[in-house]
């Protein structure tokens, strides 16, 4: 939209905006840099140097944050693979290949998508307890491979690919999984992208589940074990080392969301038309 | 010839079916099963009773479930409205190719991207009367400090404001992704037709992103209804139940009590308000065109 | 074309009774259509007439739901479109984005038990053939339109087969490209000697490229025949209509003692056959066999309605009393002006005879 507006009741309005949105992630920076008894005191320290990097050093030792980390990136990375394997497979079967009952079923999957986790949670926690699914890795990367999300987004991609693509390698002598695997999911790279960052990042910041079913602290996420420090905070470790203990975790996130959100902005754009 | 069409029809399958395997047995199974047990009274060694429709009365009975009911419509209310206008003003004053921009519109959806345990974290220094960062200003300009989340009538709307900073991203984007798709064209019509800047607003743009806005407060209105993790952390659903969510009573009830039947009515319930919320506003809003 | 005893064609293609549905619409009907194994058979329609259903159900692309489709004497209907000995160039060319022009080349035959030597050396031989040795390494989207047609033509003459499928190549391509491009692949066909079909709407490539013509409207066949054969007598007001630039004057007619009598009451001699019906009749005559002469003379009157200077010729739009319109060729000397009176002559040579069903009907006048 063309704004010639130099409006400068907007513009302020931005800026206090800007600011209200900044003000908690900086306050949180300043506190993971103040050591914990001088912020025991008051935390009005921390609005002034000088600042120090202790908490952080004694993340560095304290070895619980990265067995949650490690926790985190296996479950993340895991799900992330077997939903771009399994969607994408899927998808080209809905997109191309006609099979009795392809777009019945095909609208059942989309049924799912407006399945919410509660409606789930509590019948899928049975199960896997009868399994001897929980505190196992399975356990918290099975649910996250049947979101139909990725179904439909692979789907819709596949759908909107030239016929004539397939039909030529059809013509040259290439079977169905031939022209799935060495044409058509090479081309699909940017969807690919888009579910992939996606899934990545609602994987890792995952709540709920991981919080009822890796009750073992050595299998928490990094989310849920983030968690269990501040209900701790009180008997353990001291505000600065908490704080720190958060920025410490917004760290990965935030650096994969650096890196690969043009395919997030790409996604939604998609989305949204 | 019908062998082709069989072989074309056995690939389709054998490509869908390991997704379709595990969105049976992980999505629909569950699904079923969550609906069946909210028809049963179990209890913790296993065993279980038919009791059918009892849990649902109970519920109905249930002042605690009445209160989360009750809390968690006002949560929506207090939210979905705010996370739309403000997601819109934002899209609106930031959908240019400056740089600031750019860095602007990187900061308001850097948020989304946290999740909810930092993201309650971070607003648990900024909330709390005892050296939190409302706090502390207030201490600088000589006000006594306000006790957010231990005040039966601040809790619930801290949290709102908590989630507000925290979801803003998300229409944001949604909004800037439909604005680009409004054609120029029509802008430039308008400004041969010697509109100003608030009636092409007005009768331009907002009828041209409207199916986006419809999108944007389904979307939000399913989310919020589902609030869990802010009052789970910041006040354990208090004080005396003042901030409980239906979630957050799904999840007492169901993983702390291990009355797992009683959880299970309550998530159908849940599910039905949901879906109820989502269709009226998806059919009101698609009214036929006026002139 | 070779027969052999049982009646099978050695070399080229045949279909026999080929019909096709899609849904409740009958696409094709019963179709038979014989391809010599070295003939450039042109399909020429306008869209959406099933030529390129045609094509399509000749490679494979579709399934047939009733007929017999040999090629090389080869039964091919229930073969899959990789083994059926055919190669097709698209319309859009259809390479593979995210492959080298090499590798887009050589994937068709990567998927055989072919030897690598051997496809390295067929590489080799179509990169030569059509001026690709420098492009090999470039991917589709660094090549122009041409580059691009020649990569996907290298593509099918790689296989070695025995059909080449065109469909619609021409179309994406600029007007100077596309007759350079035309005169390559009638080339082309000289120097392969394989069967050719190629599907287009445009008459010229038809005219210009084809041993035989398949005129095709609304899944049916109008009319196979070579190209003279098809402007010179067509069997259809379609073909005849469809073929030929400006198109051919159709002007209402009915039958007389005499011969022929148009609608301002001209009358033409002839000797009609007895098969001729006598009345809604269509004479149809092209506008170069039209002269235009000074008022008062030739077989009629005319007035100019108006008159496009094309540089070389003259495209003079007449009206006749009877309000029916005609177009004829003049030189470019051409200097009446609207409105003006005139004469004009019909060449009795160049006059074609249609029924009410559009179907010629006697000899040529």
């Amino acid at each position: 939209m063309n704004s010639e507006r130099r409006n400068p009741i907007l513009f302020s309005a931005l800026a206090v905006a800007a600011i209200a949105m900044a003000a908690p992630l900086l306050w949180t920076l300043l506190l993971s840099l103040k050591p914990n008894a001088e912020l025991l005191r008051s935390t009005q320290t921390a609005l002034s140097p000088p600042y120090t990097g202790v908490n952080y050093s004694d993340i560095l030792g304290h070895s619980a944050v990265f067995r949650w980390l490690l926790n985190s990136a296996i479950v993340s990375l895991a799900v992330t693979l077997g939903v771009l394997a399994l969607s994408s497979l899927a998808g080209y079967g809905f997109a191309r290949l006609r099979f009795p009952g392809r777009d019945a079923i095909f609208i059942v999957v989309l049924l799912g998508l407006s399945i919410p986790e509660q409606s789930v949670i509590i019948a899928r926690h049975q199960m896997f307890s009868v399994l001897h699914l929980h505190n196992t890795y399975a356990g918290l990367i099975l649910p996250g491979l049947a979101a139909p999300f990725g179904v439909f987004l692979m789907t819709q991609y596949f759908r909107a690919m030239p016929r004539e693509l397939e039909e030529a390698a059809w013509l040259d002598g290439a079977s169905r999984f031939k022209t799935f695997w060495r044409i058509l999911l090479p081309l699909s790279l940017p969807a690919q992208a888009t579910l992939g960052i996606f899934t990545f990042l609602s994987t890792w910041n995952e709540y709920w589940w991981p919080l009822i079913s890796a009750t073992n602290s050595d299998m928490y996420t990094l989310t849920v074990g983030v968690a269990s420090s501040q209900m701790n905070f009180a008997q353990t470790n001291g505000l600065g080392f908490l704080m720190a203990q958060a920025v410490f975790a917004s760290g990965p996130i935030l650096i994969v969301y650096v890196i690969f959100q043009r395919y997030l902005v790409a996604g939604v754009s998609r989305a949204a038309a | 010839m019908t062998q082709a069409r069989r072989d074309e029809a056995r690939s389709g399958m054998l490509f869908v079916a390991p997704y379709l395997l595990v969105f049976a047995a992980l999505l629909v199974y569950p699904l079923l099963s969550g609906m069946w047990l909210s028809l049963h009274k179990a209890d913790l060694f296993g065993g279980s009773q038919f009791i059918a429709s009892e849990n649902y009365s109970r519920l109905f009975h249930d002042a605690v479930f009445l209160r989360s009911v009750r809390n968690t419509v006002w949560f929506v209310a207090m939210t979905v409205p705010v996370l739309t206008v403000a997601g819109l003003v934002l899209a609106l004053a930031l959908n240019d190719r400056s740089r600031r921009s750019a860095l602007l519109r990187g900061l308001f959806f850097c948020s989304s991207v946290l999740s909810v345990t930092i993201v309650t974290l971070i607003w648990r220094m900024v909330l709390v009367p005892d050296g939190g960062l409302i706090a502390d200003l207030l201490a600088r300009m000589g006000l006594s400090p306000i006790a957010f989340l231990s005040d039966p009538r601040l809790a619930l709307p801290a949290i709102a404001l908590t989630t507000i900073w925290w979801c803003i991203g998300l229409p944001m984007m949604l909004f800037i992704a439909a604005l680009q798709q409004v054609p120029r064209d029509l802008y430039e019509a308008a400004a041969l037709d010697n509109a100003g800047w608030w009636r092409t607003l007005l009768r331009i743009t907002l009828p041209a992103i409207r199916r986006t806005a419809i999108v944007v407060v389904v979307i939000e209105t399913i989310l919020q209804f589902q609030l869990f993790g802010q009052a789970q952390i910041l006040t354990l659903g208090g004080p005396n139940n003042a901030s409980l969510p239906i979630v957050l009573f799904i999840y007492q009830v169901g993983f702390q009590r291990w009355d797992i039947g009683y959880a299970a009515a309550a998530s159908e319930i849940l599910f039905c308000i949901i879906l109820l919320a989502a269709l009226t506003q998806y059919f009101a809003a698609r009214n036929p065109r006026r002139a | 074309m070779r027969h052999d005893r049982e009646g099978t064609t050695v070399g080229g293609v045949a279909l026999r009774g080929i019909s096709k549905r899609f849904g409740s619409t009958r696409v094709l009907d019963d179709l038979s259509l014989e391809i010599a194994a070295d003939e450039f058979l042109v399909v020429l329609g306008p869209s959406g007439c099933g030529k390129s259903t045609l094509l399509r159900v000749i490679a494979g692309l579709e399934s047939i739901d009733a007929g017999a489709i040999e090629i090389d004497g080869r039964r091919v209907e229930h073969l899959p479109p990789g083994e059926r000995g055919v190669a097709m160039v698209f319309q859009g060319y259809a390479l593979y984005p995210h492959m080298t022009v090499r590798q887009n080349i050589a994937f068709g035959l990567l998927n055989t038990a072919m030897p690598r030597d051997e496809i390295a050396r067929r590489l080799a031989e179509v990169a030569r053939m059509l001026e690709l040795e420098a492009l090999l390494e470039r991917l589709p989207a660094e090549l122009s339109g041409g580059q691009r047609q020649r990569v996907a033509i290298a593509r099918a003459i790689v296989k070695h087969p025995k059909v080449f499928m065109f469909d619609e190549p021409l179309s994406n391509l600029d007007a100077a490209l596309r007759a350079r491009t035309r005169q390559e692949i009638a080339s082309l066909h000289r120097r392969l000697g394989t069967a050719m079909i190629f599907v287009t709407h445009d008459q010229t490539e038809a005219m210009t490229l084809a041993d035989r013509i398949v005129v095709m409207n609304r899944q049916r066949i109008e009319q196979i025949g070579s190209p003279l054969e098809i402007y010179r007598h067509p069997a259809t007001i379609f073909v005849a209509t469809f073929v030929g630039s400006p198109t051919m004057n159709i002007l209402p007619a009915t039958r007389n003692a005499r011969g022929v009598a148009l609608s301002d009451g001209t009358v033409v001699e002839a000797d009609l056959p007895a098969s001729v019906p006598a009345r809604d009749l269509r004479v149809g005559v092209r506008p170069e066999s039209l002269t235009v002469c000074p008022p008062g003379s030739g077989d009629t009157r005319a007035v100019v309605e108006f008159v496009e200077f094309l540089g070389d010729k003259t495209h003079v739009h007449l009206q006749l009393a009877s309000g029916d319109r005609l177009v004829a060729l003049d030189e470019a000397t051409f200097a009446a002006r609207e409105g003006d009176a005139l004469g004009v002559r019909f060449d009795r040579a160049a006059l074609h005879l249609f029924d009410a069903g559009g179907m010629a009907c006697g000899r040529r006048l």
